[in-house]
């Protein structure tokens, strides 16, 4: 079923992007010295290729996320045989991916505030899944690596 | 996809407070900077200026000095940062995409590595219902709890669900902890389980770019003659990692997660 999307939703996706824009391009010049209309450039074509992502998942019918159709876009576009990878990649380098990592997390310690109550309570028990999540993916990828290499004649 | 935030108007989004505290915390941290420093002499420590980021805006809230940073604003936060999470994935979809003959240079096979990300499932998820994370669990243990996987469990379960609490429980341990557990993982799992070091360094990739930095400085301390071809694997990985994980995770992992976990649930 598809839905349209209210002009109330549009409108706070695009000030939420056009504010991180801005915030972002200020860090990336004070903090990686890019010339500020570079990275707000930069900024604003990957916050295009999200908006173009939110909307497709709004208006298609299928139970997909948003962030599989902003993959694909930008993927796309960043191509070789894409006709604007070359402004795109160039203008995109301008942001660093910390920058923007660094921002995100700034909103998200202020998201989990109202949930400190909750998190305090999990404590140990959460470290010790913790340890186990990035021990699973470390090994099950290194065991399959090795495979591989070996398979390849690589090793 | 904002179901439960709808009481947020386009006057909280605007709310400059909330953003100029934002960029002063994301100001500080950027000139913080990276901090590294050994341990004993094999295990580096890295920490990056997401981790200060993360603190100070944690201090902001629970500050009585910082008034403007209330329940509200944290509400409004949420929000941001579920929309805010799209520009980092199209950033790392260009990177992909302009890296592409990479992928294919490296031979398709190299794709496999991504599936070991199975055994984290495997591991964690009896581990996380042991605990008695119930529902939380699936958010917890179906990956390793970065961005890409974070928005999956928005979209799927909702940016306020039990899913998306539990795996912020291990994406913020993930973010204090991490860069520590992978060193120490790597240093040990060398000596326990002296796989090669080129498939160590591929599992490095392991889907955060603080914990891959952390696990492959370790790994060239260890093995310094090779390593440069341990960073060109790694960056490869890492490649092939940025464009798949979100598949895996939401065809292979998550689905399995949901599996282990109704079959858990029916024996306790």
């Amino acid at each position: 079923m598809t839905e349209t999307i209210s002009s109330k939703v549009l409108i706070e996706w695009i000030g939420i992007l056009v504010i991180f824009s801005i915030i972002s391009a200020i860090g990336n010049v004070i903090g990686y010295h890019y010339p500020f209309m570079e990275s707000l450039v930069g900024m604003l074509i990957l916050c295009g290729i999200s908006l173009a992502g939110l909307i497709i998942e709004t208006y298609t019918p299928w139970d997909i996320p948003s962030i599989l159709y902003i993959s694909i876009l930008g993927l796309l576009l960043a191509l070789p045989i894409s006709p604007v990878s070359d402004f795109i990649i160039y203008y995109t380098t301008r942001v660093e991916l910390i920058s923007l990592t660094t921002v995100l997390l700034a909103y998200a310690g202020i998201s989990m505030g109202k949930d400190l109550g909750d998190f305090k309570k999990v404590g140990v028990k959460g470290v010790v899944v913790t340890f186990f999540v990035i021990f699973g993916t470390y090994v099950g990828s290194a065991l399959i690596a090795q495979f591989v290499l070996m398979y390849t004649g690589m090793i | 996809m904002n179901d439960g935030l709808t009481n947020i108007n386009i006057r909280d989004i605007l709310n400059y407070k909330l953003h100029i505290t934002v960029l002063v915390i994301f100001l500080i941290s950027t000139y913080i900077g990276v901090i590294r420093f050994s341990l004993f002499d094999t295990i580096t420590i890295i920490i990056l200026p997401l981790v200060f980021s993360l603190f100070l805006s944690l201090f902001a809230y629970t500050s009585k000095r910082i008034e403007w940073i209330q329940k509200k604003e944290s509400q409004t936060a949420t929000l941001i940062f579920t929309v805010i999470i799209c520009p980092l994935i199209a950033k790392l979809a260009i990177v992909s995409g302009a890296n592409i003959h990479l992928l294919y240079q490296t031979g398709p096979l190299l794709i496999l590595e991504e599936l070991g990300d199975i055994l984290c499932v495997l591991v964690a998820m009896p581990i996380a219902i042991l605990l008695g994370f119930r529902r939380k669990s699936v958010g917890m243990a179906s990956s390793i709890c970065r961005e890409p996987q974070m928005a999956v469990i928005i979209n799927r379960y909702g940016a306020d669900s039990e899913e998306m609490k539990g795996l912020m429980i291990v994406y913020s341990i993930g973010i204090v902890l991490g860069t520590v557990f992978m060193s120490l993982i790597v240093n040990i799992m060398s000596y326990l389980l002296p796989l090669h070091p080129y498939a160590y360094a591929i599992a490095c990739a392991i889907g955060s770019t603080s914990m891959n930095v952390a696990g492959l400085s370790a790994l060239c301390v260890l093995y310094p003659d090779i390593s440069n071809q341990l960073m060109a694997f790694s960056a490869i990985a890492n490649l092939i990692s940025v464009l798949l994980s979100v598949y895996i995770f939401m065809f292979i992992l998550l689905p399995l997660a949901e599996r282990i976990y109704s079959f858990l649930e029916g024996y306790q």
